[in-house]
């Protein structure tokens, strides 16, 4: 027992020792008495050499109250030798600040007068880092929870490995210079303004919001994201979207990492409120920023060639092809255009621009809020868009006009697919394409699917083009041989009449069998959705709803969808008549327009 | 009687007082001169506030250090540790939004000692909610807590659920990401109460969500409330000791108890830094939000039913605890650990207690962002 105490008496008192070692002896000691020694070596006067004699080592901040909240920076402690030009060849912690032209420092006399004071602005304003640290692993911020490491010097332990060389140098402090410094084009701002211009040229700004730039809504909004967000995230939410957030529909640009670095020292200088500004000019810019601009209806009435050339410019002005593909342009994203007028009424087209939403239920395309003028201008450009390519070959035809969607393999993996809502269509899955008739396949092709991204081809193949390229998916992909197919046994037309209670008993056969896939809403997003490819269908989605016949959802119900997971349920009970009440139900929350029974096709 | 009152009046020189005054002073001070015999000894004891806590006299078997392995006084020990830290730390900081942080980064990197000060703090206020959990596992299990002991059983529990409301206040004041979020979470239990809970999270809160007045409401309760009612409490278990008929604590060896008690306390906070995350923001909360550990358990059972996990079962283990002096009646197997004759009890006990343990387990290291199972060994 004794022996216990004795040796942890001992334990303590040793590491009283070395808490006092620890509290008392610092690194900023030795620093600064290093300067004064080199310094007093280098001064020229006794009085100065008295001066510095007489300095002893102590804490050194810099209290900035201009810069937002008040500033505490001890930076000085250890870079003593910060406004002292004799010290420009040491190493760090004791070299000069660089005097710098480009920063607004000028010469005269010999002498050197820096445009950014330490007194006035401290550091941390310029060069990020925690002010208040007197310990290099704190105050560059290398700890990693510290928001603000300093800006393009250090790189925190955690950021993804591939990124750390990419985050590091000058330019990132750029999107600190961009606080005070706000105007477009500032000398000293690079590569903000190339982020700014690339935020408008790859349409950013039509999903995302950054007070007084832009109003998207379908992205997080950005005004706050350099707050917010180290360089290391931010870098990773441009070149990998779904990294943070699996469900993300954000594309992958195809940028250079030169652009990605732009974009990201521009988001970097987002921070809300910046210095520069009042909170009241803000306000004002956010209000104006929603307001569209007085010459939207000064502009003079366009008509004919003239209308389309405007198109034509404003499409090219507005970026659509990062994520269209328009010609020799092809942003990776979004569906081909450069036969738009072939496979769509102008109507359509600008019925899809106002809202994407009411002709594709599921399009990620962001809602533009341009003026009349430029709808009507864009669309009459893409409907004049009315050149065939040249397909001599069915290889050729599926190589020009599938595989963007439906992919090199045929699989329904083309390079657009992941951002297109349905899926676009296996086309290797036997099952699926050998239970349907030709007849259904090619009306698919050459009228398309309502409500998906899948486009007429009737303008653009002949019919012996479109029997080409099913048999060439046929033997390429599907490979199985095509059966004979019996007609199915179903109605032409809904036997039961739609009423309330045959609409409540549909709803309630729906919440007990469909919903787990379909979703309670209907919506295609049920629980098990995720685990299903193809997945279940949106029956919420009115255009494709209404564009198929009565005899096709009974086929699909009773008999169910070979190829997908949708099962055959005359096989789990379900009469003729269920089916028809799921039907009417189906088709009553669908708003019904005039034109089904003239679109519809079925098989 | 007459030999004080001539020495009273005896007038003395000034030199035989100052050559007198060392005597005089430890006289004065402790009343008695140094004992020499066992009747002095007591006498000593019994005049002197300081020595006064201890009794007199102990029974021989209770000093057997692996009876009561001296957890209760390791806890009191920590408590007079977190008491003078906590009193130092006072001197800066500031319960405040905007200066709380910087106070944190200020005794991290400026103050003299400030690192250490808050190390010892943060690594006491840990060990002392787990020291005093042993504590009561100890006296449970030992039986104890059985008449004529049952009040003082009360009393312990009271200091238990106050030893964890004052770690959970204090959690907040660094008012960091990892307080904020875990008094979010915390007090978000506190809320799933029925009928009173929303009430309860107000009262705390002083607002619908962590902010200026929550900080203020825990500063207080940190610093003064908690602290005080603690004080008297620890008084109150100490004196009920003695006068329920004797101590299981060891006398002699306390300050070998002591140097235990600090011993690793201050090797932590030489080794080991207090976490302090990024300054708090309120619109990106961490992934998962975890509580602090000890309530970890509680946060892992509200996974699977916010009343139950966080309400009802705490409370019936509460109401438990303070009951099982009153439910299990006799003298059976006090004085002994894991008596035979109270089999039953200790299981029920233990049971209860390891469940707790893998709750907290569980909720410390396995699990991930969005509460899924994750493997902390890869």
């Amino acid at each position: 027992m004794r022996l216990a105490l004795a040796l942890a008496s001992f334990v303590i008192l040793l590491i009283h020792g070395l808490v006092f070692y620890n509290q008392f002896f610092h690194k900023w000691e030795n620093y600064q008495t290093a300067y004064f020694d080199q310094a007093r070596a280098l001064s020229k006067t006794d009085a100065e050499k008295a001066a510095l004699a007489a300095r002893s080592p102590r804490i050194e901040q810099s209290l900035v109250t201009k810069f937002g909240d008040m500033r505490v920076d001890r930076c000085v402690t250890c870079h003593v030798a910060m406004d002292d030009p004799r010290f420009d060849k040491h190493a760090q912690p004791l070299r000069t600040h660089p005097y710098s032209a480009s920063l607004g420092d000028t010469l005269a006399n010999g002498k050197w007068e820096r445009r950014h004071k330490f007194s006035d602005f401290g550091c941390t304003v310029c060069h990020d880092g925690q002010g208040r640290g007197l310990k290099e692993h704190y105050s560059h911020g290398e700890d990693h929870y510290w928001p603000d490491p300093l800006a393009g010097y250090i790189v925190q332990a955690n950021w993804r490995k591939e990124f750390q060389p990419k985050l590091k140098g000058k330019d990132y402090m750029q999107a600190n210079c961009a606080q005070c410094h706000t105007e477009e084009g500032f000398p000293g701002t690079p590569m903000v303004d190339r982020g700014r211009k690339l935020f408008f040229a790859s349409n950013c700004y039509g999903c995302h919001r950054i007070d007084g730039l832009s109003e998207g809504t379908l992205g997080p909004d950005l005004s706050e994201v350099g707050k917010k967000f180290k360089t290391d995230y931010l870098w990773e939410s441009v070149v990998d979207p779904r990294a943070n957030l699996a469900t993300s529909f954000m594309p992958k640009f195809n940028l250079s990492d030169d652009d990605v670095r732009a974009v990201v020292i521009f988001l970097k200088s987002r921070r809300g409120i910046n210095f520069a500004e009042t909170s009241l000019e803000r306000y004002r810019a956010a209000l104006n920023a929603r307001k569209p601009s007085a010459e939207a209806g000064k502009e003079p009435v366009l008509a004919g060639a003239a209308l389309a050339a405007r198109g034509e410019k404003l499409i090219a002005d507005r970026a659509c092809t990062a994520c269209h593909k328009l010609g020799q342009r092809d942003g990776g994203v979004a569906p081909d255009l450069s036969f738009e007028g072939l496979m769509k009424p102008q109507q359509w087209i600008e019925e899809h621009f106002r809202n994407p939403r009411a002709t594709i239920a599921d399009s990620i395309m962001p809602t533009f809020r341009f003026s009349d003028a430029d709808f009507a201008a864009m669309s009459a450009y893409l409907a004049g868009l009315k050149t065939a390519p040249a397909l001599p070959t069915p290889a050729e035809t599926y190589k020009t006009l599938c595989q963007r969607c439906h992919g090199e393999k045929g699989d329904g993996h083309g390079t657009i697919a992941i951002y297109l809502d349905p899926y676009p269509r296996d086309l290797t899955k036997a099952g699926f394409i050998n239970s349907k008739t030709m007849d259904r396949l090619s009306n698919s092709v050459k009228h398309g699917v309502a409500g998906t991204s899948m486009p007429a081809w009737g303008a653009v193949l002949k019919d012996d083009q479109v029997r080409g390229v099913l048999e060439y998916v046929f033997a390429t992909y599907t490979k199985e041989p095509r059966k004979e197919l019996k007609p199915l046994k179903a109605p032409d037309s809904n036997p039961v009449a739609s009423n309330a209670d045959s609409i409540r008993r549909g709803e309630e056969t729906f919440v007990r069998r469909c919903s787990g896939c379909h979703g309670r809403k209907a919506d295609g997003k049920g629980p098990n959705s995720l685990d299903i490819l193809p997945r279940p269908r949106n029956l919420r989605n009115s255009a494709f709803v209404n564009s198929v016949s009565d005899r096709r959802l009974f086929e699909s119900i009773l008999y169910g969808v070979q190829g997908s997971a949708m099962p055959s349920w005359i096989d789990y009970g379900l009469s003729q008549n269920d089916v028809g009440d799921l039907v009417n139900f189906i088709r009553s929350i669908n708003a019904q327009s005039s034109s089904r029974s003239s679109n519809a096709r079925g098989n | 009687m007459s030999a004080p009152a001539t020495q009273a009046t005896k007038s003395t020189s000034m030199w035989t007082n100052l050559r007198e005054l060392p005597a005089n002073v430890w006289r004065s001070l402790f009343r008695n001169p140094i004992p020499s015999s066992d009747l002095e000894r007591a006498s000593t004891s019994f005049t002197n506030f300081f020595l006064h806590i201890h009794p007199v006299k102990v029974h021989r078997n209770t000093l057997r250090p692996l009876y009561s392995m001296g957890l209760g006084l390791i806890s009191f020990f920590l408590f007079l540790i977190l008491t003078v830290t906590g009193v130092l730390l006072m001197f800066y900081y500031v319960p405040s939004t905007t200066q709380a942080y910087d106070r944190m980064l200020d005794l991290r990197g400026t103050v003299a000692f400030g690192i250490f000060l808050r190390n010892m703090h943060r690594w006491s206020a840990h060990g002392m909610v787990g020291v005093v959990v042993l504590h009561m596992c100890r006296v449970f299990f030992t039986g104890s807590h059985k008449q004529p002991r049952e009040f003082n059983w009360v009393v312990g529990v009271l200091l238990f659920l106050l030893t964890l409301f004052s770690s959970f206040t204090g959690y907040l004041l660094p008012w960091d990401q990892l307080a904020f979020w875990a008094i979010t979470v915390g007090t978000a239990i506190a809320g799933y109460a029925p009928v009173i809970g929303k009430q309860v999270q107000f009262l705390l809160l002083g607002d619908t969500t962590v902010g200026q007045e929550a900080l203020l409401r825990f500063y207080v309760l940190h610093v003064a409330v908690l602290p005080l009612v603690m004080a008297l409490l620890v008084a109150i278990h100490f004196w009920r000791i003695r006068k329920d008929g004797g101590l299981s604590r060891p006398e002699e060896p306390a300050a070998a108890l002591a140097a235990p008690g600090e011993t690793p306390v201050a090797v932590l906070s030489l080794a080991f830094d207090a976490p302090l995350e990024e300054p708090v923001n309120v619109m990106h909360p961490p992934n998962p939000a975890k509580a602090p550990w000890y309530f970890l358990g509680l946060q892992e059972m509200v996974s699977y039913s916010a009343f139950w996990g966080g309400v009802g079962i705490p409370t019936i283990f509460v109401l438990l605890l303070l009951a099982a002096p009153y439910l299990e009646r006799g003298s059976a197997g006090v004085g002994k650990w894991f008596a035979r004759e109270r089999l039953l009890a200790n299981t029920v006990f233990l049971t209860f207690a390891l469940i707790n343990v893998i709750f907290v387990i569980i909720g410390t290291f396995f699990r991930g962002p969005n509460w899924e199972f994750i493997s902390p060994f890869k």
